[in-house]
């Protein structure tokens, strides 16, 4: 039986925090953006390049408040929860800009920005009352951290017969047989010793960072803290492993029952707070998609990168409740999907991009509609890396590949500026699932654009691709 | 299907397989860098159905006036050609003058005409143009979308007044990739300033109708001159958003407006119930002339709506439509003592 992801002191807990913030409503209305993505989706890159272009009224032709000049000015503010740190927006950026510009580090914490927005509202009242303010709350935070949602309504039991499943299939990396080996070897009834569950958490860890390497590029690998376990690595919550269901009843004592333990206390220290803290009281929703990555790696990347999703954002809340019910109860009213990394193929093939990612996201999207949200698609680049040309008959995208980057032999040194064709998306997007006939892809990584424009200020402008359109979607209509 | 290749610098040595084409990397000296391209892009004229077609004359009428037309040009012709035998029959030179002033005169008609035309053809296009845009909303299409957006620059080039606007325009389009974003960026960029002197204009001459109804001594003079300017109205909008009728021009464009005005009953289709009556309750409340002078001005904004809706080249998706509401305080300002300036 699913158990529910929160306890009923948490749910009051959500709720007074929700009352408290509708009754700063008024005075300021806060939005929280859920900026959701597995890990190496580009969520810290998107949030910068969102921050820097709100701060310096970058390039964003298509963002309503800003071409029609009703946005007056946007500043980074204090932050509301003292005891999360910043977001590092000002190493990211300077990352990003600097003279020989790099991908900011992959997250490994928590971490929040507010962003305070002044605009005149364009409705009747917008004339009475003089400019309004809009707080927007952003959270950035391990994209492993993710993969623990689902963990929140499943046992024990069940979730060690869906590990175990995931780790005999066929796509998994040689590391999954020795952990099997090591787990078969196991007598889960049999008094519980510290060396065996260590030397199983072991094996465990090392097949699932094996899965998440570029050649399997697998997603669904819960759980996510032993990827990425911050301060919490060695601990008792972190040295567990799923086992074969026992065959008689396990004691107390025995290592079944231990590991079982340490399974709840996980999700007790670790996944709950962060869902209750951060995924329980959102107003908007992105999605991130690396759908070039899964598709380099073959069907069996993207299909799981399928399931990872669907069973990620059923945790959260959305739908469109009544304006009463929105003071205790916060629901996610807008998600938008976006397949990033847009800037790797060339613009006439965004919309095969797009219909990739519809595909993929399709039951969480039709779950979302159900429940009253609207969702929309769009394939972006939140900062562009490559420009665009044409070779023969071939439309290819021109740019710098990341150094140790290799295509056919060749090794690219990070300073050599090429031209690839990374081959054609398939028109049918059923077609990137199906195993039996790969297609011909290949994308590399490319370095952050060199060599940017200047605003009159001196501020770099970050060159993106639809960063405009998901803004307007996504904050567009509350500052109307 | 082909594994992907590395074809390191010879261009063209790999051909291309007959579905999928393979990855390939070149370098980019062999490449031809391009930025968007507009592409002569024409569709077939959609079949526009937003407003019923005028009625056409019967066979019989039709006949009837082609005929007085021929009847009265034979009888031009004839005189004319009297004249000139009679005026070479009083002295040669003054027949020589008289035909070159016939010439001159011909030439000038046949100038106006092609001018009138133009203006026909300037007004046909705009329609084209919005039917195109408002298609384009729906499918997206980024090809056709730079097409129109290089038509609307093409209309207001030669506008100074527009010149910072089309700077922008140009300035964001290489950061746009959808039509349906374009166009609305354009409609934010381009429509929105002309919406506003249309609106003041608009504003403008609701109060000019509004004052000469509340002092005018005679009904016949007020229907005169809210007829007057109305015309003037529908013809100042059409040039600011690039039509410059002419007088055919100007004569199918009123016909287009109060086909509109027809269509929409007298209700401006964003205005509800709610604005009429408010407008007719504060007509009451007024002394019976300022009553009447509200209403002019009411009926002179509606047909300045109508024209702006006749004439725009983008349909208002972004920009807020105007509504009569929006005019009511500038009626009421035009009434009260003091603020008729």
């Amino acid at each position: 039986m699913p158990q529910a992801p929160t306890t009923i002191t948490d749910e009051i807990g959500i709720a007074l925090h929700n009352l408290a913030d509708a009754a700063a409503a008024p005075f300021t209305p806060t939005l929280r953006l859920g900026v959701t993505g597995l890990s190496r989706a580009g969520k810290t890159v998107f949030i910068t390049a969102l921050v820097h272009d709100l701060l310096t009224g970058g390039k964003l032709p298509g963002f309503g408040p800003l071409a029609e000049g009703r946005l007056i000015s946007a500043r980074l503010a204090e932050s509301p929860d003292a005891g999360i740190p910043r977001f590092a927006y000002e190493q990211h950026l300077a990352a990003l800009t600097g003279p020989a510009p790099f991908w900011p580090e992959s997250t490994r914490r928590i971490s929040e920005l507010r962003l305070s927005l002044r605009f005149r509202s364009r409705g009747w009242l917008g004339a009475w009352s003089g400019p309004a303010t809009l707080n927007l709350d952003i959270v950035d935070y391990p994209g492993e951290w993710l993969l623990d949602l689902p963990l929140l309504s499943l046992g024990f039991a069940e979730w060690s017969a869906q590990a175990l499943a995931r780790a005999r299939r066929a796509g998994a990396p040689p590391e999954a047989a020795a952990f099997l080996a090591a787990a078969g070897s196991l007598d889960a009834t049999a008094p519980a010793s510290e060396p065996d569950a260590q030397r199983l958490a072991g094996t465990f860890t090392a097949y699932l960072r094996a899965s998440r390497s570029d050649r399997h590029a697998l997603s669904a690998l819960p759980p996510g803290r032993f990827l990425m376990p911050g301060d919490l690595e060695g601990t008792p919550a972190l040295t567990f492993a799923p086992l074969p269901p026992p065959s008689s009843t396990p004691r107390h004592s025995s290592l079944y029952a231990m590991l079982e333990r340490r399974y709840e206390a996980y999700k007790d220290i670790v996944v709950r707070p962060f869902f209750r803290d951060h995924f329980a009281r959102l107003d908007r929703q992105i999605v991130l998609v690396d759908t070039l990555r899964a598709l380099n790696a073959g069907p069996a990347a993207v299909s799981d990168l399928e399931s990872a999703l669907t069973d990620i954002l059923a945790c959260f809340r959305q739908g469109d409740g009544s304006p009463l019910l929105r003071l205790v109860s916060r629901r996610i009213d807008r998600i938008l999907f976006a397949a990033t990394k847009a800037d790797h193929v060339h613009r006439a093939s965004h919309d095969r991009l797009e219909a990739i990612l519809n595909r993929l996201v399709a039951r969480a999207a039709r779950r979302a509609k159900f429940a009253g949200a609207t969702t929309s698609s769009v394939a972006l680049a939140a900062v562009r890396a490559t420009r665009e040309g044409r070779a023969g008959d071939l439309d290819v995208i021109i740019g710098t590949p990341e150094a140790g980057e290799v295509l056919d032999g060749t090794t690219y040194d990070g300073s050599t500026e090429i031209a690839l064709f990374p081959g054609d998306l398939p028109a049918s997007p059923d077609a990137a699932f199906d195993a039996a006939a790969p297609i011909e892809l290949r994308f590399l990584r490319f370095l952050p654009p060199r060599r940017l424009e200047r605003n009159d200020e001196g501020e770099p402008l970050l060159p993106h691709i639809r960063l405009d359109r998901a803004l307007d979607f996504l904050i567009g209509d509350r500052l109307k | 299907m082909r594994r992907p290749t590395a074809i390191p610098m010879p261009e063209g040595s790999a051909a291309p397989a007959a579905g999928a084409r393979p990855p390939r990397a070149f370098a980019p000296s062999d490449v031809a860098p391009v930025t968007p391209q507009v592409e002569s892009y024409s569709e077939p004229p959609p079949a526009e159905a937003a407003l019923p077609p005028p009625p056409r004359p019967r066979w019989l009428v039709r006949m009837l006036w082609t005929t007085a037309g021929l009847l009265v040009s034979l009888a031009l012709g004839l005189a004319l050609d009297a004249l000139l035998a009679n005026l070479f029959a009083a002295s040669p030179w003054l027949g020589w003058a008289g035909l070159a002033v016939l010439a001159l005169f011909l030439l000038a008609a046949l100038a106006l005409l092609v001018r009138e035309l133009a203006a026909l053809w300037r007004l046909r296009a705009l329609d084209r143009l919005r039917a195109r845009a408002a298609a384009i909303l729906l499918d997206d299409n980024l090809d056709a979308a730079a097409a129109v957006l290089a038509e609307l620059a093409a209309l207001y080039a030669p506008r100074p007044d527009l010149a910072r606007a089309l700077a922008r325009l140009e300035a964001g389009r290489p950061q746009l990739f959808d039509g349906a974003e374009l166009l609305r960026f354009a409609e934010r960029t381009l429509m929105a300033p002309l919406d506003a002197r249309a609106r003041a204009l608009t504003a403008l001459s609701a109060r000019r109708v509004a004052l000469v109804t509340a002092v005018s001594p005679r009904a016949l003079v007020d229907i005169a001159y809210v007829v007057w300017e109305s015309v003037r109205l529908g013809g100042a909008i059409a040039r600011l958003y690039g039509a410059r009728p002419g007088l055919w021009g100007a004569w199918r464009l009123l016909s287009a407006i109060l086909g509109h005005l027809a269509v929409t009953g007298g209700l401006v289709l964003t205005d509800g119930v709610v604005e009429q009556l408010v407008g007719q309750g504060l007509a009451a409340r007024l002394s019976q002339r300022l009553g009447e002078g509200v209403v002019n001005g009411l009926m002179t904004v509606r047909v300045g709506i109508a024209a702006m809706r006749v004439v725009r080249p983008l349909a208002f998706t972004t920009e807020p439509a105007p509504a009569v509401r929006d005019f009511l305080s500038d009626l009421a300002g035009a009434l009260r003592p003091g603020e008729t300036a």
